[in-house]
């Protein structure tokens, strides 16, 4: 198996811990993070996550603030890679920068937005359902 | 009038009529007060969120900024939910539009966005139960099958679930 920069494999497993940061303070609440904050970028129709678990935690918030920049980094919703399967989403490896990942397979119908965006919410709510919400 | 009709040394048959009125209108003044105010802070609250997500890449990607007609439309749809039913959280979205999310629990949630026109794209979770639909709003009034599946969800009303 090819193993990446970061020294992970190139294959991500199905029991291998994702982080989505949160940077958005509407994108969570005392409870879960919401659907919101699972929801592709409308460059490339792609969520961006890390290859890292809530351990240690030092390590997670680094990558963290890495990847907010400028932005507030409020925390981060964990869940397992089948997780994304469950959605019915791909999860692949796309580094630099080290530990990079992104989820694909959003439904992309051009000629209805309003469609399109259910659907996209469907799986978002799926993602949500299964992600622990960890906060700084 | 509040110390009227919430005291309770009215007599007479008159007194006592006179006092009950006054309690009942009372009454509805405070439950109205109660409902303005809750989707006065609701609407307050997407005024901030659109303030936060004015500009455009507000997601450190490329969102696009909520708009005012967006901002109308979400107002509008707020102003239209029966008052039986628990105000949603809001959340912003990278399309520009706002999240409304009434999340009962992680696998019990109903989440509807409201964009720049009158289509509504919504999707629910219930336990092994999920699925999405696109409705119509005509600006006054919530389409039936969104106000089911919110009821569905919610039920009729739950105080632990408040605006954000």
């Amino acid at each position: 198996m090819e193993i990446l920069p970061s020294g992970l494999p190139s294959v991500i497993g199905a029991q291998e811990d994702l982080a989505r940061f949160l940077t958005q303070s509407s994108h969570f609440n005392a409870v879960m993070a919401k659907p919101s904050a699972f929801l592709p970028n409308l460059k490339d129709h792609e969520t961006s996550i890390s290859r890292h678990g809530e351990d240690p935690l030092e390590g997670l918030w680094a990558l963290g603030l890495e990847a907010a920049g400028m932005r507030k980094l409020y925390g981060a919703a964990i869940f397992k890679a089948h997780g994304v399967s469950t959605a019915e989403l791909d999860v692949t490896p796309d580094e630099p920068p080290p530990r990079h990942a992104v989820i694909r397979g959003w439904p992309w119908i051009s000629d209805d937005a309003e469609m399109q965006k259910a659907k996209q919410k469907e799986k978002a709510a799926v993602l949500a359902s299964q992600a622990k919400l960890i906060l700084r | 009038m509040n110390a009227y009709a919430r005291g309770g040394t009215a007599v007479s048959a008159e007194a006592r009529k006179a006092q009950q009125a006054a309690s009942a209108i009372v009454e509805l003044a405070d439950r109205s007060q109660a409902l303005f105010g809750e989707k006065s802070i609701a609407i307050s609250k997407l005024i901030a969120l659109a303030q936060e997500c004015h500009e455009p890449g507000w997601d450190g990607e490329n969102a696009i900024p909520i708009d005012p007609v967006t901002v109308a439309i979400t107002e509008a749809f707020l102003r239209a939910l029966p008052d039986f039913l628990p105000l949603p959280e809001l959340a912003s979205e990278p399309d520009g539009a706002v999240s409304l999310d009434w999340i009962h629990s992680r696998t019990r949630l109903f989440s509807l966005s409201v964009g720049s026109n009158s289509r509504l794209a919504y999707a629910w979770l219930d336990g092994s139960d999920k699925g999405h639909a696109v409705a119509r709003f005509d600006g006054k009034n919530v389409p039936l099958r969104v106000l089911e599946g919110i009821r569905s969800i919610v039920g009729y009303g739950n105080p632990s679930l408040r605006a954000a």
